[in-house]
């Protein structure tokens, strides 16, 4: 009888679960029309401008943002790891993979803020100070997100929260992690090699 | 050796390392049939595409050497 309880409970998790997914997977869509609506505006101002960048405008150092990227992008493979350690009941590998992908979510952050001060457009300067500053700083506000967002799965996951079979914090967290990677990528392709 | 050259090399190294953990990942993941799994695999592939993105910038491939207008 009590095993019976459980193994419902754990189909209704199951199903609702899911549900959750499609909801979290929605958002995310959401997040995604956001962005392209924003890419859309500075492809637009790009074309329509006869020189770009614009008279003043200074371009970004491409090697930074190629390591910041790169810094990013390996958190994006430490989320993965996290998540694989908790499927297999490995609170002790989940933790440290966590740690070090809050610590480089917190390293591209650090390399945006350095950028961000030794740059010499602003977003009131022109069209490419603009766009670049409401993009990357909306994908910055993003990873600040996902940070936090990670800093509470963790402590979840410390106090026994999640469990091998019911984990669907840590994945809308990994989920999310990815996405905000994803987003660079396009972003890293539009301001640093387009 | 100058900072952009060592920029240089620390970003080919590391996208090489991270393109290939996201590779063997996604290996691992292939048989996997779930949603989440599903958009997992989709993510692996876009981030080793930045990873491609990351190496041919490195090499000269694309975009522009920094002091060049």
């Amino acid at each position: 009888m009590a095993s019976h309880a459980i193994a419902m409970d754990d189909l209704q998790y199951k199903e609702v679960a899911g549900q959750r997914l499609l909801g979290f997977l929605f958002f995310l869509i959401s997040d995604c029309v956001i962005f392209g609506s924003f890419i859309f505006v500075y492809l637009y101002d790009r074309h329509a401008s006869p020189v770009w960048p614009p008279a003043g405008a200074e371009r970004p150092d491409v090697y930074l943002a190629a390591v910041n990227s790169i810094v990013l992008f390996g958190s994006g493979a430490t989320m993965h790891y996290a998540m694989e350690a908790i499927r297999h009941a490995n609170t002790r590998r989940f933790t440290a993979f966590t740690v070090a992908t809050i610590i480089l979510g917190l390293m591209f952050l650090s390399g945006q803020a350095y950028e961000y001060t030794h740059l010499h457009d602003t977003w009131a300067g022109n069209l490419f100070g603009a766009s670049f500053f409401t993009l990357t700083g909306m994908h910055g506000f993003h990873v600040f997100v996902g940070v936090i967002f990670l800093i509470t799965v963790l402590i979840q996951t410390l106090r026994g929260t999640y469990t091998p079979h019911r984990h669907f914090g840590l994945t809308a967290a990994t989920l999310y992690w990815h996405f905000v990677d994803v987003i660079w990528v396009a972003l890293f392709f539009l301001f640093y090699v387009y | 050796m100058h900072a952009p050259e060592i920029e240089r090399i620390i970003a080919f190294i590391g996208a090489i390392v991270v393109a290939t953990a996201a590779l063997t990942s996604l290996r691992a993941e292939w048989k996997k049939t779930h949603l989440d799994d599903q958009v997992t695999k989709i993510m692996l592939v876009l981030l080793t595409v930045g990873c491609v993105l990351v190496i041919l910038v490195t090499l000269h491939v694309l975009g522009r050497v920094p002091g060049e207008s």
